[in-house]
């Protein structure tokens, strides 16, 4: 048993370029460029930590354990949100804050609106049934769909890299916020309605599927597939929103005539969300998100759509 | 510089956001109470409560496992430094009411199948998801809990100090770390939850925020503080990328199996894995660091390093389905059922902390409760940390029903508002605070495990040295109020300094060896005249000590005295 002689140290110089703002005096941001010496397996969190503790910079960040748990440090590392403890550091980078929150100072983001979104749509568990007692007969089954779920460590990358939540007038909760409600959503002990918050509160129709949350979840959370449909299933079967009346057609309809004629949804679904669809151009147009990834990876057949709404008719 | 300072008035204030300050604030607002929590990170987020790997299922069903489970908390965790009837306590609260709690407010303790899913270990474990990240959602659903209450709670203002009306403690100032808003808080009755692992060390598991400022203030307030010199190391912490020294590659049993990870020399020899090691015990840190001693001492090992821990023993999708820590492998480019990671040692918990009288959580200051891994009753963990935070928060409600509004101390609330401003002035030739910070750790680092009064010295008077030399020339890059690293790094400075001065000067009266601690001019378990609870409190500058025995009414060590590396606990 020898260890592992896979190498471990790299040489050399990090180039790091931090956007600087303190809002108290400052009128616009300004990038502050920094070069520490690379260090063995350097994350994106220990090049900050040199920059503030070696260079003895002030610069404003945040972290709270350094192991992929609080969810505090993620950051904008050349245009991507990364976890700054989790991502290892890039010989030249530009660190900014993540986006779609406000920042309190350098790269410091306020996580208020987060906290109120979440207290509104997915505080806790509610019981209507009696609570039979520990340990009560669940079962790993009934846990298995959630499971990816319950590694959210809540750090907003997904927030920050999704184009509808971008939008200040979506009125949409957000990803991160989609993976709490559906956790407890499809919890087999919850007597909430989760549908009405679903559909009316966190507006999960406003979820254009364009797998931007997925690409940079640092815990490789399959947010739209595990946790956002899953709950789009559960609010179109009684959702009053026109996002799931129109889903509710389209299921209605592809499932009577195995293929979707859009006149027919938008007749059925009664006055269709005109505003969401101009949102959903509004993006295209911007480049944010493909009509490929807004009507789904591939066609079928309409055998295989039956029997994929039969499939899916099953599950929670 | 005074301003006029804004003053909240409540019944209770706590402050801490982990396990015990969470919990105090959930019970003392069920009782009707008034509460304010005040969070030097953010709830439930900050603090090492979420480091909580797995939680130790305290089965009392029979006498025997009773009489397993009590040895475990005071043998092996608490080396007989422990109140014994409080572990009782602790312990059936744990089997009857903090899994059960958790559970209704939707905590998913892990199933196999239709059961729990409890490791093999003589005392059983059970974890919320995987080995390793159990604090995560646990102290998830204490955070929904406490703004499901809507109680109110500030987070990122540190408590700067513990205000006292003719000794009775009434309240704390606080400093919003966001903005720069200095105010008060008023309350009947004050709980003291700030936690039991902090960076005060060059390796350490203590995070940013955990500069020992509860330590701090209660020995500034007058408070006693009992064994603070009884502190943990880890051995098997990761060595780079150095921010991953707070991932641990638990020595305990994994789940769903007998086995537990294994540590090796420079020499690829393997010296710790608990089933051949360290049977039954479930606490195996102790006696891996006495292993890592002598692996160093025959020049196998360094304590930063040349050494490896790893489960290249076990199926790889055993250790990534059980644990969370199992994915850092893959991370880094390796394979967990093929390679092993370097290790360092890294400063953990503290056992010692803040006098408790047990029965309803008070320290010797009238009207401040302590709760969790502050307090110097036990070691912590989430568990006996929630039942302390049920005590507290109920006595201080208790107590803040039957007491009238207190008065402010204003000459107190001016005094530490000039303290806390006198910091905030830039000055480009100044010391920077982190650089006083970073000499704290790297004195602590020096001393390390292996003690002796030499060291020791050497260490107070590196300390003292920080005080004297530095900190009168704390100077900062800006004045700015909005998240000033430089200015919290300067009150944390402060919170650091005091904190190890009583940790070393507790650590010369101890002349013995004792769990983690190791004096090498002592190096006898010494139970006929140590087995006691070294008490200090400052006045002033001048620091008074004492000693008392512990009553041992439920377990006995067998042995009045015995070789440090002979015993096994």
């Amino acid at each position: 048993m020898s260890p592992s002689s896979k190498p471990t140290s790299s040489s050399g110089t990090i180039r790091v370029r931090i956007r600087r703002f303190d809002p108290t005096v400052d009128a616009v941001p300004r990038f502050e460029q920094f070069e520490v010496p690379a260090k063995p397996l350097m994350r994106i969190i220990d090049v900050l930590d040199c920059v503030h503790e070696d260079l003895q910079v002030d610069i404003g960040y945040r972290w709270l354990c350094t192991s992929k748990k609080c969810g505090t440090c993620a950051v904008k590392v050349n245009g991507t949100p990364k976890l700054a403890c989790w991502d290892e550091a890039l010989p030249d980078m530009t660190v900014e804050p993540i986006d779609n929150v406000p920042v309190v100072r350098d790269l410091v983001t306020s996580r208020a609106e987060y906290q109120d979104m979440l207290a509104r749509v997915s505080p806790l568990l509610v019981r209507k049934r009696d609570y039979p007692g520990f340990p009560e007969p669940i079962t790993e089954t009934q846990f298995a769909s959630t499971v990816h779920l319950r590694d959210c460590i809540q750090c907003l990358a997904c927030q920050s890299a999704c184009p509808v939540f971008a939008q200040k007038d979506s009125g949409f909760a957000g990803p991160a916020i989609l993976v709490q409600l559906s956790d407890l959503a499809q919890d087999p002990r919850d007597d909430a309605d989760r549908a009405d918050l679903a559909d009316r509160v966190a507006q999960v129709f406003k979820c254009v599927s364009c797998y931007e949350c997925e690409r940079v979840c640092p815990t490789e959370i399959p947010i739209v597939g595990e946790a956002i449909e899953p709950l789009k299933r559960i609010a179109r079967r009684s959702g009053a929103s026109s996002g799931a009346r129109r889903a509710r057609a389209f299921w209605e309809i592809a499932r009577d005539e195995g293929m979707v004629n859009g006149a027919k949804v938008a007749l059925r679904a009664g006055k269709s969300g005109l505003g969401a669809l101009a949102l959903g151009f509004r993006l295209w147009r911007r480049g944010k998100i493909s009509f490929a990834s807004v009507f789904g990876k591939g066609g079928s057949g309409s055998d295989a759509v039956r029997r994929a709404h039969q499939a899916s008719e099953k599950r929670p | 510089m005074v301003e006029e300072v804004e003053v909240v008035e409540t019944d209770v204030l706590v402050i801490g956001g982990g396990a015990a300050g969470a919990n105090a604030a959930v019970k003392a607002a069920d009782q009707g109470a008034r509460v304010v929590l005040v969070v030097k990170g953010l709830l439930g987020k900050s603090g090492c409560s979420i480091f909580a790997s797995h939680i130790p299922y305290h089965d009392i069903s029979t006498e025997q496992k009773s009489r397993d489970r009590l040895a475990y908390a005071i043998r092996y965790y608490n080396h007989y430094l422990t109140d014994q009837e409080y572990c009782k306590r602790a312990s059936v609260y744990m089997r009857t009411e903090f899994f059960v709690e958790l559970e209704r407010l939707g905590i998913y303790w892990r199933r196999d199948g239709d059961k729990l899913n409890a490791t093999a270990a003589r005392t059983p474990t059970l974890v919320a998801h995987k080995q390793g990240a159990s604090g995560v959602l646990i102290m998830d659903k204490r955070r929904r809990q406490i703004f499901d209450r809507a109680i109110p709670v500030y987070e990122e203002c540190a408590v700067t100090s513990l205000l006292q009306d003719n000794g009775r403690v009434v309240g704390a100032t606080v400093l919003d770390l966001q903005r720069g808003r200095f105010f008060a808080v008023s309350a009947k009755a004050v709980v003291l939850a700030a936690g039991h692992s902090d960076y005060l060390s060059t390796r350490s598991t203590g995070t940013r925020e955990q500069s020992a400022d509860g330590v701090a203030m209660a020995i500034r307030a007058g408070a006693e503080v009992a064994n603070l010199e009884i502190q943990w190391w880890h051995i098997s912490d990761v060595l780079a990328p150095k921010s991953w020294m707070r991932y641990h590659i638990y020595p305990n049993p994994l789940m769903g199996t007998e086995e537990t990870s294994r540590v090796y020399n420079s020499d690829g020899e393997m010296f710790f894995e608990q089933k051949t090691h360290n049977p039954g015990t479930s606490a195996p840190y102790i006696h891996q660091l006495r292993l890592l001693a002598q692996q160093v001492k025959a020049g196998k090992a360094r304590w930063d390093g040349g050494y490896y821990s790893g489960f290249t023993h076990i199926p790889a999708d055993t250790v990534l389905k059980y644990q969370h820590q199992a994915k850092i492998w893959g991370k880094l480019g390796l394979d967990v059922g093929k390679d092993l990671l370097e290790c360092g040692i890294t400063w953990h918990m503290r056992q010692g902390g803040i006098n408790v009288s047990t029965e309803r959580m008070e320290s010797n200051l009238p009207g401040l409760f302590i709760a969790g891994g502050l307090g110097a009753h036990y070691l912590g963990g989430v568990g006996p940390s929630s039942y302390d935070g049920k005590v507290a928060g109920e006595s201080a409600a208790a107590l803040a029903a039957e007491s009238s509004k207190p008065a402010m101390p204003r000459a107190m609330l001016d005094a530490e508002q000039r303290r806390v401003f006198g910091f905030l002035k830039a000055d480009s030739a100044g010391v920077r605070p982190m650089a006083a910070k970073l000499r704290i750790r790297e004195l602590m680092w020096e001393l390390g495990y292996v003690k002796n009064e030499q060291k020791l010295n050497a260490a107070l008077d590196g300390i003292v040295a920080v005080r004297e030399q530095m900190v009168p020339k704390f100077g900062l890059q800006s004045a700015s109020r909005a998240w000033n690293t430089g200015w919290m790094d300067a009150l944390d400075a402060c919170s650091m300094i005091d904190a190890t001065e009583a940790m070393v000067r507790s650590a010369l009266l101890r002349k013995e060896s004792r769990g983690p601690f190791y004096r090498e001019d002592y190096p006898y378990v010494d139970n006929e005249n140590w087995l006691r609870k070294i008490i200090l409190t400052r006045d002033g500058n001048e620091w008074k000590s004492r000693t008392e025995p512990y009553a041992l009414p439920y377990l006995k060590p067998e042995k009045s005295r015995e070789p440090f590396f002979e015993a096994d606990f």
